[in-house]
């Protein structure tokens, strides 16, 4: 006998307006009914400028962890996701700038869908579902909260509240009862709130500051959930909601504790790895072509292997030894897999069966190697890189923008760059030689004075990262200046950016940044302090992450313009 | 005597950290036979026959005709009337080939039963197919020392050499699929090195030699890799990818050279084994073995590799993949077996007096590659 179909659009489509939260109003239906708009916060709790409250639209990546982490990595997600917004830099900070389009939405209700599916699947039910429903084809209303609410937890990052938890138990109940089948009522429930708001954006909930009289703070959980992306680019663990449950978080010991305790955690790599892959601009590897006639070798492994083998040699430095974050720039250890060896020029074996896997396998760089540091790898000098060529503008630019956080000016609207990107042009044989004539236009002369001389120490690689040292059969010349201190070759670069002070204001400005979603305004004190920091303590970023995550700066709110103290008041009296 | 490794593009001062099952640093690599102090190491990117046709000319008698033609010759062979071939041909159409494909399958007659052609191709009346009796030029070499005197030899056209013994351009000369040159490769053996290079473990050279760059004796080594060949995104050989040899000694060939001008002359004929692919030739073997070898400014290699080779072995090769390669690549297989037969010009049978052997010429080239041996050493890049 077929199931008697359910107009399931309906019954989610109720249940969206019924506990979707109001984005625009910024309201949260807290399990305290603590909660008040985020525009009517209280003053800043630190001596420094607060920071606006704000909304975050879960990353894909986040999206998938927290799947993850709920119903376990075998989950498929099978959607598409909203495209990203990169915003001063950082899709991070993109992240609080943008919405939710009806084919994005829809998007997330397909995913909603077949997650469900999955999680009810004969197959899986005993594992995902921690009770069996007295009758397959009646309802369970015990049943279903019990799932609901154990899942929600998670999935809202916080307890739901009892109006939520009913809503989603009386729609399975509906559901069930149409259907003839308890799991699929529990389906449509579940797909319900993975679709929900409360979900898929990072709603800040604030609350009055009882440390404070007067002013709010972000609650617990929320406090909870800016840790877990920050530190684990997921949601909040049951340690840490129960840390947020039971006060603990908004204590300094137990805030410490709870630091302590994720940076601990294999599960940090996964934090480090979303913050510098955000950072890098990882997400364009996507979209980047190379000119298979000019890079043979430039395969869509190479680009995959190219970003991990970065993003390894940041982890092995920066993590498991505990080393100098301006290293990077320096590090003649990496790893390789016969892939990239191929680019490189070095042996790389692979012993496993053909069609296996490439293994990755630590490398070094001899000393008088010209490569040494990320800014020699492949991930960087090929993404910084047109189709067919190097590029020492996009080079330098990149190298100004996301290693020193200087901002270069877009070009001018009427430049020409014909001679700059005719790479066999009869006179100008090398990419110096170009940009030098291309420069002696007056209105571009500026902007490549400072960004020139970096992109050109990276010459000897060619658009697809491989070493060269010539170009048209002209020696290739890498020596220049950056800021008064003279370099020759890329190596070099990398030892002046090690020593640059801007290179270490940078990465806390990127990372405060990335973990709070916004922009830091220039001459925060609480950046000055943690740059400080950074520097007297061996620049050791899982410390610099300490130090933010337990600060009060990085809690800190804005005082609204215009307070309406009537209704803050009000607020602060139900807690 | 030891072997300082050099690097194609830039030194290659690396220290290589840790490897899954070998700890291989750039060290000597003792090979023997020359005095060697330069090493340089590749892995073949392509060998297939080397062809060189370049005019319809060659072929007085007409290029053999394809198989839809050549199968109604067989049928008529075979004994059917003109109204039944119409008629089958009729349906055959309908039918993708239908019955005229399934005849052809067993057109052999073995006591005037059908039998698979195939696999017994002398069952199969001679087609008769033509060879190349008005070409001059095919590469190769003088491999039975008569020189020009000899009256069927070619000329090679790259070192116009003269006295060139290569039947086996002869015998496929004018059958479509084989009709090719170095750089438009015959359908043939293109598609034989498609199927190849990603189903069997690659082979790699290894070149040793006081100084590469200048005249002076050389060895040349080819063994065959425990992995197959890494390829581009465009299809082409990767350099500078790492092999390991395998260390299975039948497909370890030491051949004693001598480099001149950049070219490499093996000056010892003696025989020629790899292990290959039943696809093309299980067990590529040579005897009278000749080879040149260009090592070219961009740091590649190619050349080419004669001898005399056992045509069953080469006929081998098209019966495995018949009769689909039959009807889509090389066209009547039986016909071919036959052309060897009769253009076979070594290695009699002590008993029957025929030959086992034809000439042959292979065109190779390689890219720089890693080469670990199976002790573990490292040798690095053309």
């Amino acid at each position: 006998m077929r199931p008697t179909p359910i107009n399931f659009s309906k019954v989610r489509f109720a249940l969206a307006l019924g506990l979707g939260a109001s984005l625009a109003a910024c309201t949260v239906d807290a399990p305290k009914s603590a909660a008040v708009p985020a525009v009517l916060a209280g003053a800043a709790n630190v001596g420094v400028p607060g920071l606006e409250p704000i909304t975050r639209r879960l990353t894909p990546e986040q999206y998938e962890n927290v799947i993850a982490d709920v119903f376990g990595p075998a989950i498929i997600l099978g959607g598409r996701f909203e495209p990203e917004m990169r915003v001063g830099g950082l899709l991070a900070v993109g992240s609080s700038a943008v919405s939710m389009t009806a084919t994005g939405m829809e998007q997330y209700d397909v995913m909603a869908r077949k997650i469900a599916a999955q999680v009810v699947d004969e197959s899986q039910r005993k594992m995902m579902i921690p009770c069996a429903p007295a009758a397959a084809n009646a309802p369970d209303d015990a049943c279903v909260a019990k799932f609901m609410g154990k899942v929600g937890r998670l999935i809202y990052r916080r307890p739901l509240t009892q109006t939520e938890l009913a809503a989603y138990v009386t729609a399975a109940h509906a559901a069930t009862e149409k259907a003839g089948d308890f799991h699929r009522g529990l389906s449509l429930s579940l797909s319900a709130m993975l679709s929900s708001p409360k979900f898929l954006f990072r709603q800040e909930t604030l609350e009055p500051d009882p440390r404070n009289p007067g002013t709010m703070r972000i609650d617990a959980y929320a406090k909870a959930a800016r840790l877990s992306f920050f530190l684990w680019n997921a949601g909040p663990d049951q340690a840490l909601l129960a840390a947020a449950e039971s006060g603990a978080l908004n204590t300094a010991k137990g805030l410490a504790g709870e630091v302590d305790r994720m940076l601990a955690s294999p599960r940090l790599e996964t934090g480090v790895r979303a913050f510098f892959t955000d950072n890098f601009g990882f997400d364009e590897f996507a979209l980047l072509t190379k000119d298979v006639v000019l890079f043979p070798k430039f395969s869509p492994r190479v680009a995959a292997d190219a970003q991990e083998q970065t993003l390894k040699t940041i982890v092995d430095l920066l993590l498991k030894n505990r080393g100098d974050y301006r290293d990077v720039f320096t590090t003649k250890k990496t790893f390789m897999t016969q892939e990239l060896g191929a680019v490189y020029r070095v042996p790389v074996i692979n012993d496993g069966p053909n069609g296996a896997p490439d293994a990755w396998q630590p490398f070094e760089f001899s000393a008088d190697d010209p490569r040494g540091g990320i800014l020699t790898q492949v991930a960087f000098t090929s993404l910084h890189s047109p189709p067919g060529r190097g590029s020492p503008t996009l080079r330098g630019k990149a190298l100004r923008e996301v290693i020193l956080c200087q901002k270069v000016p877009a070009p001018p609207a009427a430049v020409s760059f014909n001679i700059v990107q005719d790479t066999h042009h009869p006179i100008y044989k090398t990419a110096r030689e170009r940009l030098t004539a291309h420069a002696t236009e007056s209105m571009c002369t500026g902007c490549h004075k400072i960004i020139d001389p970096m992109g050109l120490a990276l010459e000897n690689f060619d658009g697809a990262g491989a070493y060269r040292t010539t170009e048209n059969g002209q020696p290739i010349n890498t020596s220049g200046a950056l800021d008064g201190v003279p370099f020759d070759g890329a190596a070099k670069l990398g030892q002046v950016i090690h020593d640059h002070p801007a290179t270490s204001a940078c990465l806390v400005n990127r990372l405060a940044s990335y973990a709070l979603g916004q922009q830091l305004p220039a001459g925060d004190a609480w950046l000055k302090d943690s740059t400080a920091f950074f520097a007297t303590n061996g620049y050791r970023l899982a410390d610099l992450m300490r130090r933010l995550a337990t600060s009060d700066g990085f809690y800190r709110l804005k005082p609204p313009a215009e307070a309406p103290k009537a209704q803050s008041a009000s607020a602060a009296s139900a807690q | 005597m030891s072997v300082v490794l050099t690097a194609r593009t830039h030194a290659l001062p690396f220290k290589l950290a840790v490897l899954a099952t070998a700890a291989l640093t750039v060290s000597v690599l003792a090979l023997p036979g020359v005095a060697a102090a330069e090493t340089r190491t590749f892995v073949v990117g392509y060998f297939g026959q080397a062809t060189h046709n370049v005019q319809d000319s060659e072929c007085p008698a007409g290029i053999n005709p394809d198989v839809t033609v050549q199968y109604l010759k067989n049928l008529v062979t075979l004994g059917y009337s003109q109204a039944e071939i119409d008629k089958m041909v009729n349906q055959s159409a309908d039918n993708e080939g239908g019955s005229v494909n399934e005849i052809m399958r067993m057109r052999g007659r073995v006591n005037g039963q059908p039998t698979n052609p195939y696999a017994y191709p002398a069952s199969v009346t001679d087609p008769k197919l033509n060879a190349m009796t008005g070409g001059k030029y095919a590469y190769g070499f003088d491999l039975d020392g008569k020189g020009a005197e000899s009256p069927k030899a070619f000329e090679d056209p790259e070192t116009h050499q003269a006295g060139v013994d290569n039947e086996m351009a002869r015998a496929f000369g004018c059958s479509r699929a084989f009709r090719g040159s170095v750089n438009a490769r015959s359908a043939y053996w293109s598609w034989a090195w498609a199927q190849l290079k990603d189903s069997q473990p690659a082979w790699v050279i290894t070149i040793t030699g006081a100084d590469l760059a200048k005249d002076g004796d050389v060895t040349v080594t080819f063994d065959r890799a425990l992995h197959y060949l890494k390829s581009n995104i465009d299809g082409t050989p990767r350099a500078d990818t790492t092999y390991r040899i395998d260390p299975d000694p039948r497909s370890h060939n030491v051949l004693p050279g001598r480099l001149k001008d950049g070219v490499i002359q093996i000056t010892e004929h003696g025989s020629f084994r790899m292990l290959q692919n039943p696809m093309v030739v299980n067990d590529f073997k040579l005897t009278n073995t000749h080879m040149r070898l260009n090592l070219k400014p961009d740091g590649t290699l190619d050349g080419i590799l004669g001898g005399y080779q056992l045509w069953a072995d080469i006929y081998s090769g098209f019966a495995h993949s018949a009769p689909a390669m039959e009807v889509c690549i090389t066209g009547d297989i039986p016909g071919l077996y036959y052309l060897l037969k009769r253009h076979a010009d070594a290695q009699p049978d002590p008993k029957t007096g025929e030959n086992s052997a034809i000439s042959t010429s292979y065109t190779l080239m390689a890219v720089p590659a890693f080469v670990v041996s199976p002790d573990g050493k490292l040798a690095g890049g053309g």
